[in-house]
């Protein structure tokens, strides 16, 4: 009797050791195995994406799959333009909206940022989508007016400064080769202040700037795309790739 | 057929050369009785080149070919224009009031920042990369009823077609083929341009005008926008030197 318990207990604590020990081999080994796979796979695609992270990222998105492959195409353009990496740098999206790749440009700036949501200094595909549905003819006025005051808040203190206005102003004319006194410039602004500063506190917050956007819908103008709704036609290369017909 | 144009270029000089050699490959799904057809059509004398009535008789068009109703080719009407223009532009467009005596509308700050070059994302789906894409307004000290007369004036004299609501003028240009690549509207034997001019006030006595192309070849924008601000000379207005040397220094970026 003594022999036998001995030897189960002897077994008992083989397995005990060893089940553990082969628990740890395993994880190390299939991670070995899960870090040369990403190995294997990085250097040859640098888009990553197949046909049904398309169909996810179009589910969460006001586009088809269709738009979100079109989408795909312009962004491909887009960000392989200067550095071949399929990431959006600020380079490539002022050579794409300003036509050129140099110069400082405040209202760029604040485009990028704001496109750049984890901020790590380029836009990647789904960061990309995520802002340009905001621009979507369907997207909420709401989401539109929103994100219009996160761009003039330049300084994101949560109110659209005199300051900021006045910079942003100037830069305007100055891109547009238009030249006013500061007289006249101030004069601008007060007015617009009179117009959008209902608590004349000297900046205007969210709720003062909501107000003034219905009452002035022409602020959004630039706050939508309809080409968005024939992206597909804009971009044709990519019925060669979709794997649907929507 | 192919999904793409045979003759792709971003500069004319470069297009011209390869329609003139007629430098162009089909696709390899074309069969060889398409691939003839296309041949013959893109040949670039036009003597030697197939005759509408040629293409009638070819045995590849012929094939599954229904001959459609021809209707009469229609002189492009201003509501055919109205119809380009209201699609995109009157949805966010408050029209104010119609009447011309209220004067045209008074610009705010944010007003004017929304037309910046870096807030348009239009831009993101040029097909081409069109060169120097300029900001195309101005200012003007004179009344404004003398400068909306002056501008339809001038349109008109470029040949354009005009149609003006209270400060806000519409105009509409055919120009011929090959100065444009066939894009948006209907444009079997002509292009077209379509530009807006908008007046605005920006402060008492000083307005700006706004001038952007609502659709056609921005080539022939640029064209047009320089032969119009040449014969506009006498109502822009250029302040002195010191105003701009003021401005410059306040600018912080």
């Amino acid at each position: 009797m003594d022999g036998r318990s001995s030897y189960l207990t002897l077994g008992e604590k083989l397995c005990s050791v060893l089940f553990p020990l082969i628990g740890i081999c395993e994880a190390v080994i299939l991670g070995f195995v899960g870090c040369c796979g990403d190995l294997r796979r990085q250097p040859d695609r640098k888009f990553d994406y197949s046909f049904t992270d398309f169909v996810e990222i179009s589910r969460n998105s006001p586009f088809t799959v269709n738009e979100v492959e079109a989408l795909f195409e312009l962004f491909k353009k887009v960000s392989c333009s200067i550095i071949d990496d399929g990431l959006i740098h600020k380079e490539e999206l002022q050579l794409a909206l300003l036509k050129t790749p140099a110069g400082k440009n405040l209202f760029l700036d604040r485009v990028f940022d704001l496109f750049d949501e984890k901020r790590n200094g380029v836009i990647d595909f789904e960061e990309f989508i995520h802002a340009i549905s905001v621009f979507h003819p369907g997207a909420s006025v709401e989401e539109k007016i929103n994100f219009a005051f996160r761009l003039y808040d330049l300084r994101q203190t949560g109110f659209i400064e005199r300051e900021e206005v006045r910079q942003m102003l100037n830069a305007f004319l100055l891109e547009s080769e238009v030249h006013v006194s500061e007289a006249i410039l101030e004069a601008i602004i007060d007015k617009t202040f009179e117009d959008a500063d209902a608590d004349m506190d000297g900046k205007i917050n969210k709720t003062e700037w909501k107000e003034f956007v219905l009452k002035n819908p022409a602020l959004l103008k630039n706050m939508t795309l309809p080409y968005l709704r024939e992206i597909t036609t804009v971009f044709p290369s990519f019925i060669f790739n979709t794997q649907v017909d929507d | 057929m192919a999904g793409y144009l045979p003759f792709d270029e971003t500069d004319l000089p470069t297009l011209y050369k390869k329609i003139n050699a007629a430098e162009f490959s089909c696709p390899f799904w074309f069969s060889p009785e398409a691939k003839a057809l296309v041949d013959k059509i893109l040949t670039p004398h036009p003597k030697e080149r197939i005759r509408i009535n040629g293409i009638r008789r070819d045995p590849w068009f012929r094939r599954n070919y229904v001959p459609v109703k021809h209707t009469e080719e229609v002189e492009v009407n201003l509501d055919d224009i109205r119809a380009v223009f209201d699609d995109i532009e009157d949805q966010y467009v408050a029209e104010k009031s119609e009447c011309s005596d209220t004067g045209p509308l008074l610009m705010n700050a944010f007003e004017m920042i929304t037309l910046s070059q870096g807030l348009n994302l239009s831009a993101l789906f040029d097909r081409h990369q069109d060169y120097i894409k300029r900001q195309t307004r101005f200012l003007s000290r004179r009344p404004a009823k003398d400068i909306i007369s002056s501008v339809e004036a001038v349109a008109v004299s470029l040949g354009l077609k005009v149609h003006t609501r209270g400060y806000k003028v519409r105009a509409f240009l055919n120009v011929p083929l090959f100065s444009t690549r066939l894009e948006g509207m209907s444009a079997n034997k002509t292009g077209h341009l379509a530009v807006v001019l908008e007046i605005y006030e920006v402060a008492p006595s000083l307005f700006m005008v706004d001038v952007r192309k609502a659709s056609g070849e921005t080539l022939e924008y640029h064209k047009f926008y320089k032969s119009f601000c040449a014969k506009l000379e006498d109502i822009i207005w250029k302040p002195a030197e010191g105003a701009n040397s003021n401005l410059l220094r306040t600018i912080t970026c």
